[in-house]
């Protein structure tokens, strides 16, 4: 084991539990406002929004299209709205993104 | 501890076990051809266990990088964890400190996402949630592991593999929608996620996106409820 990878580890480490932690520390400890909790239950959908459509209209990086991710993506989104069931999504999702391999 | 919603937390981490296991494998293939030995590579992802910015760092490594840059880097990167954690801390009121300092180090945009979607169960029950991050982290591990002793032999291109992650994220986002508020939400952060990721670099968008949109939705409902 090298010093200098514990070092980076370490720092690394540090650097990305802050942001974990602190919030759960604190806001969990004190009352919201009405208003900030209004925003807050807007995260989850904001997030993942951001999330899901840079990688649905990403290529290589920058923003564009590939058409295999967005071919797949698009029965996955109705059968998630139909079905609301993780496993068989994500399922569904990697069968249907790898026959698109062999048609494109 | 309370058994029966620890194993629950860990079938619900299944679909990202799946998720994990093949970007893990090719996590620990990397960081070996990298230079970094299964010791470092196993150490980094039980104690960084964030993805993005791991990727980054092992590519930054064998460009010759290191250090500080790597971990300046790695902070901005995992910044947008602060808002997860902020909107986690609502469902965790009565639990101990040293409890929510364990539970944050395992908080990543994927056990986040589950967690989020299924709060009935998470809300004020940390075994549960420690089964489900506890789950996805052994994942990450072990696969990572995996990978970096086998690096010759996997090939994490196939199968469907690399759209599993993406899979899972859509139906999370899916689940999301609860209103047309939300649905408008979605809308709005899609198209300024891409605006932003297309203006700026690095993956500052998630950050700005998630501020913004969740304003506007804010914004929406103090705007209906007093039309109510």
């Amino acid at each position: 084991m090298r010093g200098s990878v514990l070092g980076l580890i370490l720092g690394m480490a540090v650097v990305t539990y802050l942001p974990r932690f602190l919030p759960m520390a604190f806001l969990s400890r004190w009352v919201l406002p009405e208003k900030v909790k209004m925003g807050l239950g807007y995260i989850p959908v904001a997030i993942l929004s951001a999330i899901v459509f840079p990688i649905l209209f990403s290529d290589g990086g920058k923003v564009g299209v590939q058409p295999q991710y967005l071919l797949a993506a698009l029965p996955v989104f109705i059968f998630a709205w139909k079905v609301k069931s993780l496993w068989a999504s994500v399922v569904l999702g990697m069968l249907i993104y790898w026959g698109l391999a062999f048609l494109l | 501890m309370n058994k029966s919603s620890f194993k629950e937390g860990i079938k619900a981490a299944l679909p990202i076990v799946l998720g994990y296991l093949p970007v893990a494998l090719t996590f620990g293939m990397l960081a070996r051809k990298a230079g970094f030995t299964s010791l470092e590579v196993a150490l980094m992802n039980l104690f960084v266990y964030a993805g993005a910015s791991q990727f980054l760092a092992i590519e930054m490594v064998s460009k010759g990088i290191a250090g500080i840059p790597i971990v300046i880097a790695t902070f901005f990167i995992n910044l947008r964890h602060l808002l997860m954690s902020s909107n986690l801390s609502l469902y965790f009121k009565n639990t101990r400190l040293p409890i929510l300092g364990l539970l944050s180090a395992q908080m990543t945009d994927e056990s986040y996402a589950v967690a989020i979607s299924k709060l009935p169960e998470v809300k004020n029950r940390p075994p549960y949630l420690f089964g489900l991050q506890i789950a996805s982290q052994l994942a990450w591990v072990g696969g990572s592991i995996a990978g970096a002793f086998f690096s010759p032999v996997a090939k994490s291109t196939e199968w469907g593999l690399p759209f599993a992650l993406p899979a899972l994220f859509i139906c999370l986002l899916v689940l999301q929608i609860k209103s047309t508020h939300h649905f408008w939400v979605m809308v709005i952060a899609g198209i300024f996620s891409l605006l932003f990721k297309w203006a700026l670099p690095g993956n500052w968008y998630i950050l700005l996106t998630a501020i913004f949109a969740s304003g506007v939705g804010m914004l929406m409902e103090m705007v209906w409820r007093k039309g109510q």
